[in-house]
């Protein structure tokens, strides 16, 4: 029982989970309890969006130092405009619209590695650079912006069972088995091993082109999966629908006990971390604190966490 | 005494002369200078400038009006563009400026150059420079009053901000509180930032919502009132009157809401078409025309009585508009 215990203190996603519940206690104690449960509801309702980007970015960033995807919020615009445009409202177009937005997304991801491996420019670069591209592309096919998602994505995106949005419960799945490829598979593993030792993974025989490529993939299907259903959620696509995310996606990998070094990844931190950012935001407003005060508090918090979180750096 | 009324006679007669003389401006080429394009609205605004400036080349009242937007939405860029645009040989540039004064100092070598500096919507401080500017204050006033007369015993408000720190943001807040200490029926329980996007102030009001208790109405800077009708709708909260921006979806939904219960609320917002007033007024600079450096351009407002016009006429994804014309100018100019 101990061990097992002391293992469970030992976990650096414990932090942001702590940190939201903290939060969360102090707003409800500061509104007497009012709103309480409606709060975690929309903690989970626009959590999950940050999280699905999350996750992405998680699995590029544990590739090693200087791993990044830049390209999430151009890309999650690109996937909405698309997928709005062309279901046009329409059921009957719903999954191709689907298709047409995820395509659009890995020919991102393939674009993305194709500069940072044939060009070699660094990936802060290159995923900035495309997202300037991808952005563009997203204007001049958009123009006309929002246009409402059909009922039936609106109703998936927005439905929920006694407070629990179905989008959450199936991001959840979707990490649970993101964990599973991470700790089981030899994807999972050679991305770990990459992101310790680049070079020590290719010595032992590791493809590690191909599983690089494939996570610049992943993560931009992961953007276009969000895309679509942000747009789902809110109505319709709009051109800076992207731009919380870009911080937001970063912030929460780190806050959530995944080393920027890379070689080390924790899914469940991305849920409490994302949980966290929003309560917070949430409790400010609550408090009715200035934006300065709120910025300010905002990077004390994080600090605070990512401290906490860093723990385990003495038991290596 | 005699002497200065002499000068002043002879230098009122000097700008007479000017102004009748009519210099052309056929062979005069004007740029614009634009530091964002990332939304519904700057789309709008740039289609507009090229709308109107393309048929005024055609029409040879100009040589060339070129739009040039930054990237980044960085003043070090727009800086360096405007420099560009200097040696370019530009007679006029029209700036939507990233800040009110860091582009100052390239703004004045312009002026040094000759170069007549025309700032919109994002205005430069630079005295050199002429600014059509929006009264953000009296826009933010109209709103609380507006409401003051649809519900006279007041109530709870909760106010949708813009993007913290920036300059139009804090004039359409003290408008609101201007508004709201005038009218002290009606209490700010609530304030968010909803950086002007739907999406923003979806999350940030359903976060708040909870905690709040029963909402009247809702204050706002445009482009948020229907991400936040979306958030009350979530909460399943009764919808409060809105006021809304004026983009297509926000006129839409208020429609729909009107045409199934008779929803009422206005909207105020600023006509990207702002763009092509800024290029007339450059333009009558450029003629030799006296115009004051400050003016004032109206905001667009609609209500009730012509959302289904205003909807008919915007486009799909797009925000309600108006283009100006060379008289247009000329009327705000002589502050009509």
């Amino acid at each position: 029982m101990k061990p097992a215990l002391k293992r469970l203190g030992h976990q650096p996603w414990l932090g942001s989970f702590i940190a939201a519940t903290v939060v969360w206690l102090m707003t409800i104690a500061f509104t007497g309890g009012q709103g309480g449960g409606e709060i975690l509801t929309s903690a989970l309702s626009f959590g999950t969006f940050t999280v699905i980007v999350g996750l992405g970015q998680m699995m590029v960033i544990t590739t090693g130092p200087g791993n990044v995807d830049l390209s999430i919020p151009a890309t999650m615009t690109l996937s909405g405009v698309i997928a709005m445009k062309i279901m046009n409202t329409d059921e009957a177009l719903l999954l191709i619209g689907i298709l047409a937005a995820l395509s659009a997304s890995l020919v991102v991801g393939v674009a993305n590695y194709i500069l940072i491996r044939l060009l070699r420019i660094p990936p802060i670069i290159a995923t900035l650079s495309s997202s300037f591209l991808i952005l563009s592309t997203a204007i001049s096919y958009g123009r006309g912006i929002r246009i409402k998602p059909p009922p039936s994505l609106a109703e998936f995106a927005t439905v929920r069972y006694a407070g629990v949005p179905v989008v959450a419960v199936a991001v959840v799945a979707l990490s649970f088995l993101l964990a599973i490829v991470l700790k089981r598979t030899i994807y999972g593993r050679t991305v770990l091993a990459i992101g310790q030792n680049e070079r020590a993974a290719w010595l032992a025989g590791l493809n590690v082109k191909s599983v690089r490529f494939a996570t610049y993939l992943l993560s931009a299907l992961f953007a276009g999966i969000c895309g679509i259903l942000q747009s789902g959620f809110s109505g319709g696509a709009a051109l800076n629908m992207g731009d919380d995310f870009l911080l937001s996606s970063i912030a929460v990998v780190v806050i959530g006990g995944t080393s920027v070094a890379g070689g080390k990844a924790n899914v469940p931190g991305i849920w409490g971390a994302a949980l966290f950012m929003y309560l917070l935001v949430t409790m400010l407003n609550i408090f009715g604190a200035s934006p300065g005060v709120r910025l300010i508090l905002t990077g004390v918090m994080i600090i605070a966490v990512i401290t906490m979180a860093g723990g385990e750096k003495a038991s290596r | 005494m005699l002497k200065k009324a002499l000068i002043c006679a002879a230098s009122i007669s000097v700008m007479m002369i000017a102004g009748a003389a009519h210099a052309d401006t056929k062979g005069k080429k004007i740029a614009l200078s634009n530091n964002y394009a990332g939304n519904s609205w700057r789309q709008a605004m740039l289609k507009s400038w090229d709308k109107v400036t393309k048929k005024a080349v055609a029409d040879g009242v100009v040589a060339a009006a070129d739009a040039f937007t930054t990237s980044e939405n960085q003043v070090t860029e727009q800086a360096a563009q405007i420099q560009n645009l200097i040696l370019q040989g530009y007679n006029a540039i029209v700036i939507n400026a990233a800040s009110p004064d860091a582009l100052n100092g390239v703004v004045k070598q312009a002026c040094d150059a000759g170069i007549t500096v025309v700032s919109f919507d994002g205005i430069v401080t630079e005295p050199c420079a002429w600014r059509v500017a929006v009264d953000f204050k009296k826009m933010g006033r109209l709103e609380v009053e507006y409401l003051a007369k649809k519900m006279p015993a007041g109530g709870n408000l909760l106010e949708i901000r813009g993007l913290a720190g920036v300059f139009v943001d804090d004039e359409i807040h003290a408008g609101i509180a201007d508004g709201v200490k005038a009218n002290p029926q009606f209490k700010i329980v609530g304030s968010v930032h909803g950086n002007w996007a739907q999406e923003v102030a979806q999350k940030e009001v359903a976060g708040i919502l909870p905690s709040l208790p029963e909402i009247k109405a809702v204050v706002t800077q445009g482009g948020d009132g229907y991400g936040a009708a979306q958030a009350f709708a979530a909460a399943g909260r009764p919808t409060p009157t809105i006021i809304m921006g004026n983009r297509q979806d926000e006129l839409q939904w208020w429609k729909e809401q009107k045409d199934k219960n008779g929803y009422e609320t206005m909207s105020a917002s600023i006509a990207p078409g702002v763009s092509t007033l800024a290029f007339w007024v450059a333009q009558m600079i450029l003629d030799g025309k006296q115009v004051p450096k400050d003016l004032t351009v109206p905001f667009l407002t609609i209500e009730q009585a012509n959302i289904d016009a205003a909807v008919a006429n915007t486009e799909k994804g797009g925000v309600a508009n108006v283009e100006y014309s060379a008289a247009d100018a000329a009327k705000v100019v002589a502050g009509k």
